[in-house]
């Protein structure tokens, strides 16, 4: 080729680069005026375009000769075909930017000589590495590129390594996608934003940047400068993070102790009963909001239920299990739970069993769906549920509402934890608070309050860092 | 059988039970239930003051407030009297107009303190010798088998054998008035506190209840037929393994076409006001009525009466005993 083939020259190193593929090599050799340079191409692992290029073999490496002779010197040839590395099986391509120079274009003569094969081009002052450059950055995706999460399986609470896509094959530099995760927090270098190309299911790291971020949901932009290369904005002080990539996952403990919100957390307190154990549960009620709302800025929601005795009595009223508060604020909950605490306890009634089960129909019922919330019903009390029939010396529940059926239809929930904070020691409590107490249970008197709101999934617990962003759908 | 007038020790029917077996309930539910008789024909009334005040409290406490009779404490004797529609015809007398004069069966209960039948030893000796005495004048006993205590405690048969060893000897040893050697007493053996779920329970297992047609709530019953057969599966779990034994007492000391079995409640089952009708699924009419320290706690704590009374076989075993007496005396034989 002559001069005039600029287009056919980016072409030419463009399809040449483009079919690229495994261990192959493009070697571009540039003869300029002062001397020639090599360009090694290839892909990485992660099948992003490389190129480096080696100094300038000044033409003086084929010795004092007479360039513009026409003598056939052998060992001058030899010298600049051995330095081009054009004897391989590498595809070449030869170019000319000094066209006018005798050394160049005896040099290109040699080149073409021994590459016969090569596509040769020859177009003055070409800039062949910026011209590489911008094919390599202009280059479609060949690969798709994944941003590395942690998702968290609903029912275990195992944490496994997922991606969350960012660019799809054929992406050209310049796309900008918006990104959603969750952050917990990290180690002393904070989150890691680990890029990763994937071929059929091999995925391969591109790039690992790290940024101490709050916990939370986090917002950003990824923009793809290159194949290779993403730029996160909207994320403060991200810093190249050199952490070996196996150290990285290994940090990933196995299972995510609190499901960080956003999280529904329903409260149903036993309001019956001596005033001093009425008074203690519902403090208890206060220090689970408390310590899980400041836990889940803006991610938590409460409800708040007070359930008591039914009235069997003679000339006894039934009192029905009062939702105060659905899906609220903590602070407007904070603020319902006040008035319970003022309003006192309710006499103690019946003393075999509560209104347990009237509280999960009333939470069964309210729930629904769902939203997408993770819940946590806890309930705090001490007497059992009525059964549904009468059985030992227990009434049945007046509305025949079933504990067994409500809590099993409630447990096949895969977005709900349960938790109980029961008057008696565990050894003491009746079977169904183990039930109710699934999750986490505690015993009224000695309650750790961020361990039972860490076991909920509502706290993190201290000792735990999560190393990678989570998935947040 | 006694007529107006008449003495006032005289006794047709006895009450005999363990303490806390139900006696003075079901007399305070027997007024109820003669009141809830479409009939009106039956009425109890005191045989002296402190009974009738006895009667009075015992049955407002009962229909009122729900709480339970106390049980006999300070005093060991009451006596009551069923007054009842006039039995044969009422002729001129010297001139002047019949009166027409009720029916009277006289209903004594005695129990002193602490339990006297099956305490001995606690029981002075003209106390029992006025018990025993009081069982011999009478022509008919309600026997109350608590299937409850017994399951738990197991001393029914304690209640039964000193009594009646000691009543056997009084009236057959030393007299040929009853050659078979039988004592001549008509029996009715009340299975008390069928109210109770595991009382219930058992029937219902063993296929016992039935309902009758007419009654509109539905209440379950067991057949009279089938009531000695609920006795016997209840026996079979006494705490003791001894009430199959004070079954036998009871055929060998009375004869057994005397012997009538009724299984009964004071208060009957509980009735959903806004449904009345029975509900399996509830029955109990008992609700615990004081703060309890522990909900596992042992001790089964006070309770009070959660709806209406509906007493069930309480009248009738009354009524039988009281119809052997009529007879007996219109045959004018003594029994036996």
């Amino acid at each position: 080729m002559t001069d005039g083939g600029g287009d056919l020259l980016r072409k030419a190193l463009t399809k040449a680069i483009d079919e690229l593929d495994g261990s192959a090599r493009l070697i571009v050799v540039e003869v300029a005026a002062d001397g020639m340079t090599t360009f090694t191409l290839h892909r990485d692992d992660a099948g992003t375009p490389r190129g480096h290029h080696g100094p300038v073999t000044p033409w003086n490496i084929a010795g004092e000769q007479e360039w513009e002779g026409t003598a056939d010197d052998a060992s001058g040839k030899e010298a600049i075909v051995r330095a081009s590395g054009i004897r391989s099986h590498a595809s070449v391509i030869l170019i000319c930017s000094f066209p006018d120079g005798l050394q160049a274009s005896r040099a290109m003569e040699w080149l073409r000589e021994a590459r016969p094969d090569a596509p040769h081009f020859t177009k003055a002052h070409v800039p062949v590495p910026a011209l590489l450059r911008e094919i390599l950055a202009d280059e479609p995706l060949k690969r798709s590129y994944d941003l590395v999460v942690l998702k968290r399986d609903a029912v275990s609470g195992r944490l496994e390594l997922a991606t969350q896509p960012l660019f799809a094959i054929g992406a050209r530099r310049g796309q900008p996608v918006r990104v959603r995760v969750r952050c917990e927090p990290g180690d002393d270098r904070g989150t890691a934003f680990a890029v990763a190309s994937w071929q059929n299911i091999q995925p391969s790291l591109l790039s690992v940047q790290s940024a101490v971020l709050s916990p939370g949901r986090h917002e950003f932009w990824a923009t793809l400068e290159r194949p290779g290369v993403v730029r996160f904005s909207g994320l403060p002080a991200l810093v190249p993070d050199d952490r070996r990539w196996e150290d990285l996952v290994a940090s990933v403990p196995a299972t995510l102790d609190p499901q960080i919100g956003p999280a529904h957390l329903i409260c149903a307190v036993e309001v019956s009963g001596s005033s001093d154990l009425v008074d203690e549960r519902l403090r208890r009620v206060r220090q689970v909001v408390t310590t899980c709302a400041g836990a889940l800025p803006d991610r938590l929601h409460v409800s708040l239920l007070a359930y008591g005795t039914h009235g069997f009595g003679r000339g006894e009223r039934e009192e029905p299990v009062e939702v105060r508060v659905w899906h609220v604020s903590p602070k407007t909950a904070l603020d319902s739970l006040s008035g319970l605490e003022l309003r006192g306890a309710r006499p103690e009634g019946y003393p075999y069993a509560v209104q347990i089960e009237d509280a999960l129909h009333e939470v069964h019922g309210r729930l629904g769906a769902g939203t997408g919330d993770r819940v946590v019903l806890l309930t705090v009390g001490g007497r059992p549920p009525h059964p549904p029939r009468a059985e030992a010396r227990i009434l049945p529940c007046p509305h025949r509402h079933d504990w067994e059926d409500l809590l099993h239809r409630l447990r096949r929930r895969a977005d709900l934890t349960l938790g109980a904070i029961c008057d008696e020691p565990e050894e003491r409590a009746t079977p169904v608070w183990r039930t109710l107490g699934e999750g986490a249970r505690a015993h009224l008197e000695v309650v750790d309050i961020r361990r039972l709101c860490s076991d909920l999934g509502l706290v993190a617990s201290a000792a735990q860092r999560i190393p990678f962003p989570l998935y947040d759908p | 059988m006694s007529d107006e007038g008449s003495g006032r020790d005289h006794t047709d029917i006895a009450m005999w039970g363990a303490p806390g077996s139900g006696k003075t309930t079901l007399l305070a539910a027997l007024s109820i239930a003669l009141s809830r008789r479409p009939q009106q024909d039956w009425r109890i009334v005191g045989g002296d003051a402190p009974s009738t005040d006895f009667l009075i409290q015992n049955t407002l406490a009962l229909s009122g407030v729900g709480e339970f009779p106390e049980a006999t404490k300070d005093r060991n004797r009451y006596r009551w009297t069923l007054l009842g529609p006039p039995a044969g015809k009422n002729g001129r007398r010297r001139g002047k107009p019949a009166q027409v004069t009720a029916t009277r069966i006289n209903i004594n209960l005695m129990d002193p303190p602490g339990g006297s039948f099956g305490d001995s030893h606690h029981l002075s000796t003209a106390d029992k010798s006025e018990l025993i005495s009081s069982l011999e004048k009478s022509k008919g006993i309600i026997f109350l088998f608590d299937p409850i205590r017994e399951f738990e405690k197991g001393d029914a048969f304690n209640y039964l054998f000193a009594p009646l060893s000691q009543l056997a000897s009084q009236m057959l040893a030393s007299s040929d008035k009853y050659p078979d050697g039988k004592l001549p007493h008509h029996l009715a053996i009340c299975i008390t506190k069928f109210d109770e779920l595991r009382v219930l329970q058992t029937a219902s297992e063993l296929t016992l209840l039935t309902t009758d047609p007419d009654d509109v709530h539905q209440f379950p019953r067991v057949p009279q037929d089938d009531a000695a057969q609920l006795l016997q599966e209840l026996c079979s779990i006494s705490a003791t393994g001894n009430a199959d034994i004070m079954l036998n007492t009871l055929t060998h000391f009375f004869h057994e076409d005397r012997i009538k079995y009724y299984v009964t409640s004071s208060i009957g089952f509980y009735l959903d006001p806004m449904r009345k009708v029975f509900d399996m699924a509830d029955p109990v009419n008992l609700v615990p009525h004081a703060p309890l320290s522990s909900p596992s706690a042992a001790e089964p704590m006070p309770s009070r009466i959660r709806g209406q009374v509906h007493p069930i076989n309480v009248v009738e075993p009354v009524l039988w005993l009281g119809q052997q007496v009529l007879n007996e005396h219109a045959n004018g034989s003594p029994a036996g």
